[in-house]
């Protein structure tokens, strides 16, 4: 074999040298398989929840993977921990778009995370699917990109609002933990009671104080017949300590994942008659059932996995949107979403599979979740989801209300 | 009014034991161990892994979290800090933030993330004109006193306790005069343990159970060290009670999102007007 350079050689191999160079990692992934990053929240704040959220991702890309993938080729999932903390999952979500070349994060759950890894995801071309609330999202959202799988917080606050009046509750005191989510959720809480009932304006707290005692008794200043705290699990557990231990005997509402199971078995009898409502998946839907089967849990008529069946509609969704695009650029693929999920007289789907099976038989389909209906607005919000209130008794939920918001 | 005084003194009793043990492990060890938010979490999930899945009586788990403290205080010493003796004190501050992470990750790792609660009824107050204060939380109060006063005991009237005292001042004269040192030092760390164990089970009982509980301490407890003069013990209980009362005072005049400031308020001041803290003695340098 000669090995001896020539000039013919080494213009040749220089030529091919700078060809290599110019490609960028993206289009050297093109053939591959399609890179996908999960940034769920496995723990902090979401780690009631972050689990199941990844679980179900992983899950539903290896039904498709299994099944051949899409446009004909494999999806490769990599997974991280957002801790429920924008710093962290800003520095996660650089390393998915700049190391592991992701077209889509999926699975951000805190707004607060959502908005941090926002920018970032904007100037890559990254396609965001999230279960957050906050109503700055589709504001900061300019270039169409992120797509939210839960209803925004006022929307959610109104309606737990509208309810708390219902009951025929008078005056209120609202106070919430400092941040996007919780903020947003009070200002439509606020909204649907109207000023007239309010005996102080709104206030917020910190997490991981060493006390909420000095908040609690400005709270309960004036006795008011309920408090709505909108919170997370862990602060409301601590907050809700110092409420009873104060001796209120007015009415506590919250969210419901402030009032989880692991609050109930935390605070135990001192639970029962807190009141709270939460955005739930469709229970009676084919794809809630089948994601129950697929999670290996039994179907007992209470709500579960309320992210997990969310984040099984955004990794359905977003692999039938490419497979309907027929490619991975983002400004197609987020068209495409609309196409495989939103507007009537198109064939419902209620998992990937038989969605995709349909998009190759060259049929128009609607993807009808396990979380939601999966309808989007203009702006990429939800359109509807049903709201259910709840009463804590004898430490188990009670439904008391349930109210569909579109 | 007088509300806000008595939350402030029973945030006091929570944070005044683990002042006073960062406070001697200070005097004792010659680094601020920023650790102790590790070592509470391990004191309240030991006591919650008695009092809940094994089922043992609260007064049981609080004896075993002790115990936990103070073993866990105590290895980490002996496998972490004593081969660094040597080093400054801001490589073994940076290794306690350290090992702080791995204590609470561990933690997290073999409980999960969720909340817990130890296995008692959350009590109704007693209530005294404007005053609510439940029975838990005057027994929190007295076992804080008691722990000063124990610990002014231990200090003041015992052998080990005047040599603590000689190796806080002076470790070199104190070793001169023939005090053993490695076993002041184990004595100390064992006790201190102890109290951060015990410290545990108190914030266990007065707020969430979770594996960054101690982180949400630390700041509080170490302002109170600072303020009241770090490595004094009587200092440190001034100092807790003088952070309690100042946090929910601030309350008052301040929206409650800056409260948390309040502790880094105290830290920065005191550094800037008072170094060596309200009861300690300015360190000569020679």
């Amino acid at each position: 074999m000669d090995f001896s350079t020539s000039r013919r050689r080494i213009l040749t191999g220089s030529a091919i040298a700078a060809l290599g160079s110019t490609l960028s990692p993206r289009l050297l992934y093109a053939n591959d398989a399609i890179s996908i990053g999960s940034l769920t929240p496995n723990t902090g704040g979401g780690a009631p929840y972050g689990g199941n959220m990844a679980a179900a991702i992983r899950r539903t890309v290896d039904q498709i993977n299994a099944s051949g993938g899409v446009l004909n080729r494999q999806i490769k999932l990599t997974q991280e921990d957002g801790e429920t903390n924008p710093e962290t999952a800003t520095r996660a979500a650089d390393k998915l778009i700049n190391v592991n070349q992701v077209i889509a994060i999926l699975g951000t759950w805190a707004s607060s995370v959502t908005l941090g890894i926002m920018p970032k995801c904007q100037s890559a071309n990254i396609i965001q699917m999230c279960t957050s609330s906050s109503d700055d999202i589709p504001i900061r959202d300019t270039k169409g990109l992120c797509f939210n799988f839960q209803i925004l917080n006022p929307v959610w606050g109104r309606a737990l609002g509208k309810m708390a009046i219902d009951r025929g509750f008078k005056q209120f005191k609202l106070m919430a933990l400092n941040n996007d989510f919780t903020r947003s959720i009070l200002t439509g809480f606020e909204e649907a009671i109207g000023p007239g009932r309010l005996l102080e304006k709104p206030f917020y707290y910190n997490a991981n104080q060493a006390s909420y005692k000095a908040e609690v008794s400005r709270l309960l200043e004036g006795n008011p017949d309920a408090v709505f705290i909108p919170a997370y699990v862990t602060d409301f557990t601590s907050v809700y300590k110092d409420i009873y231990r104060a001796g209120y005997k007015g009415q506590v509402i919250t969210v419901t994942f402030a009032a989880s199971e692991p609050f109930k078995k935390a605070v135990g009898a001192a639970a029962d008659g807190i009141l709270h409502g939460f955005p739930i998946p469709p229970l009676d839907s084919p794809a809630y059932k089948q994601y129950l089967q697929e999670a290996g849990l039994q179907d007992n008529g209470q709500i579960q996995h309320p992210y997990g069946t969310a984040c099984r509609d955004q990794i359905s969704v977003l692999a039938l949107a490419i497979e309907k695009a027929g490619t991975t650029e983002a400004e197609a693929v987020k068209r495409a979403i609309y196409d495989v999920s939103t507007g009537p007289g198109k064939k419902v789907v209620y998992n990937v599979l038989d969605g995709l099976k349909a998009l190759r038989a060259g049929e128009k389909i609607n993807y009808s979740g396990a979380g939601s209906a999966v309808e989007f607005d203009q702006n990429r919000q939800l359109i509807g989801r049903d709201i259910q209130l709840y009463q804590i008794r004898n430490g188990r939920d009670e439904i008391i209300a349930t109210l569909k918001v579109r | 009014m007088a509300q806000v005084i008595v939350n402030g003194i029973v945030s006091a009793a929570l944070i005044a034991p683990p002042a006073v043990a960062f406070s001697m492990l200070f005097g004792i060890l010659r680094f601020p161990n920023f650790a102790i938010g590790g070592y509470i979490t391990v004191g309240v999930f030991a006591a919650y892994a008695m009092n809940v899945p094994l089922a043992l009586p609260f007064w049981v788990a609080a004896l075993g979290a002790t115990l936990a403290g103070a073993v866990i205080v105590w290895i980490s010493d002996q496998i972490i800090f004593r081969p660094m003796r040597t080093s400054a004190p801001v490589t073994l501050l940076v290794v306690s933030i350290a090992l702080t992470f791995v204590l609470e990750h561990s933690v997290r790792l073999i409980f999960g993330p969720d909340v817990k609660g130890f296995n008692l009824p959350l009590e109704r107050p007693i209530t005294l004109g404007q005053i609510h204060i439940t029975r838990s939380q005057i027994h929190l109060i007295g076992t804080a006193l008691f722990i000063i006063v124990f610990t002014h005991l231990l200090l003041t009237r015992t052998r080990t306790g005047r040599a603590m005292r000689a190796m806080a001042d002076n470790p070199e004269l104190a070793e001169v005069r023939g005090i053993r040192s490695t076993l002041i030092r184990v004595v100390a760390t064992l006790y201190c343990g102890a109290l951060l164990g015990l410290s545990g089970v108190s914030a266990g009982f007065d707020l969430a159970i979770e594996p960054l509980l101690g982180w949400s301490l630390t700041i509080p407890i170490i302002a109170a060290a600072i303020l009241g003069g770090i490595g004094s013990v009587y200092g440190a209980m001034l100092g807790a009670v003088l952070v309690g009362l100042a946090e929910e005072f601030s309350t008052l005049i301040l929206p409650s999102s800056y409260k948390i400031a309040v502790g880094f308020g105290i830290i920065a001041m005191l550094l800037l007007l008072r170094p060596q803290g309200l009861l300690g003695q300015p360190e000569i340098k020679k």
